[in-house]
């Protein structure tokens, strides 16, 4: 028996070291790691970034970004026009573009990808049912968008994905697909400059250039997106060169070790990603807005970057992100950091006392922010209690209950953070604050005058006017406080030094195609 | 050979309540725990309306008798149910993962044996010496350590410092996997395909998952031979077997280990829930894309049918395993009736 045991390691030594030294395959191969998910394999669901990522490489939208930048450019329409009052756009589309299975681009498709967005309501269906009334064909090659009302800013919304044209031979009216084996032919069939071969959920998905693509024709043939279980594993498999490029999400000891490590080339992404507190504002203890502001003046974010993230984010003092058009740092002229003085002064205004402190559940969700969250969430909890009228409490929970507690509202005050739908201070701001999207987010806020402002940025094409609105927001933000910024993420994509092209600008959108190898 | 037929059927047949009371309680547990499959699939923006549509259509407003009725009728037809999340039929994601699963507790139970058993009937015939305190330590040690933990410091050695394995997935991804795959069994598959390069290349990735698991088990092996092995040493026939001068290796790994070796078989049954429970840290440890991992994913994901689905096939797994283990035992051992 010890011979059959010293005979099977042998061989599964041997076989293993003689047979993988052989030939390899001759075609250009990337290997992207990550920890995240793909959710559902239709643009009319998926409402992940992730998954936007992958549709932006194998899907098209009527306008784009170019790689790493924020100027709108045309897509898949060659030209647009608004009406004066700003609530009908005209696309004209480019002509000979097809997709993946030979099947025409045209109006019709875009069409009807649009009025199957509005129908099945998937999840990221309100950045088309809140603006859009319907769409015309036109002709072949042109159609037009009639608007709620004027939107100022509607090619930011067009270039996202729920706008991406689909092929109607291939997805299914009346059904979201979650798996490509769903489709008419059972595999995705796009017009961007890769195409999906191989799709095996939470392991890994194989994209191969697209040869028909219209635009800039990718330099590697073969993207293999590797799905890690953990993020520490993923860093070992760049070290150990299984993977070429690493992105989303690594832990900041990581990507401190990481990048002092000469073999790969580190790219910082000041993203649009932020992090912030919300209020329950209808019904909880901080429906006081005195509370909140005390909360908000008592978060000191420089120590919080440093303790939790190694400096690797920076503090956010407005929803705003800093870079974006409108930015100003309200939070740190008013509330400041770690202002005991001032947290102290409102809290006993607020009736509270050493003897009668201020009780609450602070609630974070690991599950869903990494391995930092509960660092944070305890770094915030020192930081609060620096008040001796404060007592706080932490408490999680998992991604799924998380969400449901804050539709019931039960969770007082918790930490949430947000990747923007199109890139405009409106999607910051009318989305926490505004009646409507407040509701969705659990904080429950609801001002007239709020509103009419929202309304009003997002009628008006004027940007001095949309300044001053915006500028207006963030001040009375400080005040009200139904949520406080805390910091906005920065992005950290790890490549093999002979990996090049890596461009992803403040949209945080990926374009593979830009991707190539040095040697 | 009539009595063994009985045996077998009698054992089929309670491993039905098993898997029946086993999947109740993760049905109630699964209903009792806060979150539920709407909430993790819906968005914030999700509209009232269209979390209750999406509620009834998977018919979870329904009374939980109802929807566990409705499940039990379900897997007497064989129907482990579909998905609530991927919209899919449960048995398509388990029967793409199950063979990573397979493959890596087969060889995980290998390295158990190896490291177990040997070391095991080593520090027997070495009682109170030095090697044998230094197996026994070795076996409380890997007794207690974490897989996960383990598994990452042989990522480290093995795969980062000395660069000799693989340390995630279950090949490399510069090779395309449709090139090969048939039923999922990637050894078995890179060999039907006569892919020599694909074949050791799938190897090397299974090496570290399934040592680590292999090392961590082994400690109970090693302290279960030993003890075995220490009984069967002071055994009359050993006794006669050193008179008659046989080599004391031959009668240590071929006359002892032989006997001590049937009780430990019986073991290897019962620790095989425990291999797939350290699977599922394994999995994760080394992003390998077995059933372990699914269950983890679809836990956070809440999506009842697909974790239901994955316990009964791990208890369907377990239970064959430990019957099959029973029969050899039967055939090992003359003494054993049935």
């Amino acid at each position: 028996m010890k011979y059959f045991f010293t005979v099977i390691l042998a061989l599964f030594l041997v076989t293993g070291f003689v047979f993988a030294t052989g030939t390899k395959e001759g075609v250009k191969t990337l290997v992207y790691g990550t920890t995240e998910k793909v959710t559902d394999m239709d643009p009319a669901s998926a409402y992940d970034f992730h998954t936007w990522e992958i549709f932006q490489n194998i899907y098209q939208g009527l306008l784009s970004y170019p790689p790493g930048k924020t100027n709108i450019v045309p897509g898949l329409a060659e030209s647009y026009s608004a009406n004066a009052k700003g609530d009908q756009f005209t696309f004209k589309l480019r002509k000979g573009v097809k997709f993946t299975d030979g099947t025409p681009f045209n109006a019709q498709a875009v069409k009807w990808t649009i009025d199957r967005v509005i129908a099945l309501k998937g999840d990221p269906s309100w950045l088309v049912t809140d603006f859009v009334k319907s769409v015309d064909v036109v002709d072949d090659y042109t159609v037009r968008f009639n608007l709620k009302g004027p939107i100022a800013y509607f090619p930011a919304l067009a270039a996202t994905v729920p706008y991406f044209p689909e092929n109607p031979n291939v997805y299914p009216k009346d059904k979201i697909v979650r798996n490509p084996s769903e489709l008419k032919g059972g595999a995705l069939v796009g017009l961007g400059p890769y195409k999906v071969v191989s799709f095996k959920r939470d392991e890994e998905v194989v994209l191969e250039a697209n040869p028909d693509y219209y635009g800039e024709k990718p330099k590697i043939d073969r993207i293999v997106i590797r799905y890690f279980a953990d993020a520490t594993t993923m860093r070992l498999a760049l070290e150990k060169g299984e993977i070429d490029l690493a992105y989303k999400t690594l832990n900041p000891s990581d990507i401190a070790d990481l990048s002092k490590n000469s073999k790969f080339t580190t790219y910082k992404l000041s993203g649009p990603y932020i992090r912030y507190v919300c209020f329950e504002t209808s019904e909880s203890v901080f429906k006081n807005k005195i509370l909140r502001q005390a909360f908000g003046a008592l978060i000191n974010r420089p120590e919080i970057m440093k303790k939790v993230f190694l400096n690797q984010n920076e503090p956010l003092y407005s929803m705003v992100p800093k870079g974006m058009i409108y930015h100003t740092d309200d939070f740190k002229n008013t509330l400041g950091d770690g202002n005991i003085a001032l947290a102290d002064k409102l809290l006993k205004e607020a009736g509270y006392s050493k003897e009668k402190p201020l009780t609450f559940d602070l609630w974070y969700t690991p599950s869903h922010y990494g391995d930092t969250e509960v660092d944070m969430a305890e770094v915030l909890k020192a930081q609060l209690e620096k008040s001796s009228m404060m007592k706080v409490t932490l408490k999680s929970a998992e991604w799924a209950t998380y969400k449901q507690q804050w539709k019931a509202k039960q969770m007082a005050v918790y930490l949430l953070g947000w990747y923007p739908d199109y890139i405009d201070p409106d999607n910051y701001t009318a989305a926490f604050a505004g009646t409507s999207g407040s509701k969705g987010m659990g904080i429950n806020f609801s001002d007239p005058k709020w509103d009419a402002l929202f309304t009003k940025e997002q009628t008006n094409t004027d940007p001095a006017v949309r300044k001053a609105v915006f500028e207006k927001i963030q001040k009375m933000w400080t005040d009200e406080a139904p949520t406080v910024p805390i910091f906005q993420g920065n992005l950290y994509v790890f490549t093999r030094k002979d990996v090049g092209g890596v461009e992803i600008g403040p949209t945080l959108i990926f374009n593979y195609n830009a991707l190539y190898f040095k040697k | 050979m009539k009595n063994l037929l009985r045996y077998i059927i009698t054992r089929i047949l309670l491993t039905i309540p098993m898997i029946f009371i086993l999947l109740t309680l993760v049905f109630v547990i699964l209903r009792i725990m806060p979150g539920d499959p709407v909430s993790a699939m819906l968005g914030a923006h999700a509209p009232e309306e269209v979390i209750e549509q999406k509620k009834e259509e998977l018919g979870l407003n329904k009374p939980i008798i109802i929807q566990y009725i409705n499940y039990m009728n379900k897997l007497l037809h064989f129907d482990l149910g579909e998905s609530m999340i991927f919209k899919q039929k449960v048995i398509v994601p388990i029967r793409e993962k199950l063979p990573a699963t397979i493959e890596l507790t087969f060889f995980g139970m290998f390295f158990t044996l190896l490291f177990g058993i040997f070391p095991g009937a080593y520090a027997a015939s070495r009682r109170r010496k030095g090697r044998d305190f230094a197996i026994r330590i070795y076996a409380n040690v890997v007794y207690c350590i974490p897989v996960y933990w383990m598994g990452l410091m042989l990522q480290l050695i093995l795969g980062i410092w000395l660069g000799w394995f693989p340390i995630a997935g279950r090949v490399n991804a510069r090779i395309l996997v449709s090139t090969f795959e048939r039923t999922g069994f990637y050894t078995l598959d890179t060999l039907l395909a006569g892919n020599l390069y694909a074949f050791g290349d799938v190897m090397l990735h299974l090496f570290l998952p399934s040592l680590t698991l292999g090392i961590v088990l082994s400690g109970i092996f090693v302290r279960l031979t030993r003890a075995n092995m220490l009984d069967v040493l002071k055994s009359e026939y050993i006794l006669s077997a050193r008179a008659r001068g046989i080599p004391e290796r031959k009668i240590v790994y071929k006359h002892a280990l032989k006997n001590a070796f049937i009780p430990v078989l019986t073991m290897l049954g019962l620790q095989f829930a425990l291999l797939l429970a350290g699977a599922i840290l394994t999995e994760m440890t080394f992003s390998w894309p077995g059933i372990g991992r699914l269950l983890m994913e679809r836990i956070y994901l809440r999506d009842y049918p697909t974790i239901q689905g994955v316990i009964v096939v791990f208890a369907l797994f377990v239970s064959i395993v430990s019957l099959i283990v029973d029969i050899l035992y039967a055939m090992v051992d003359p003494r054993v009736k049935y």
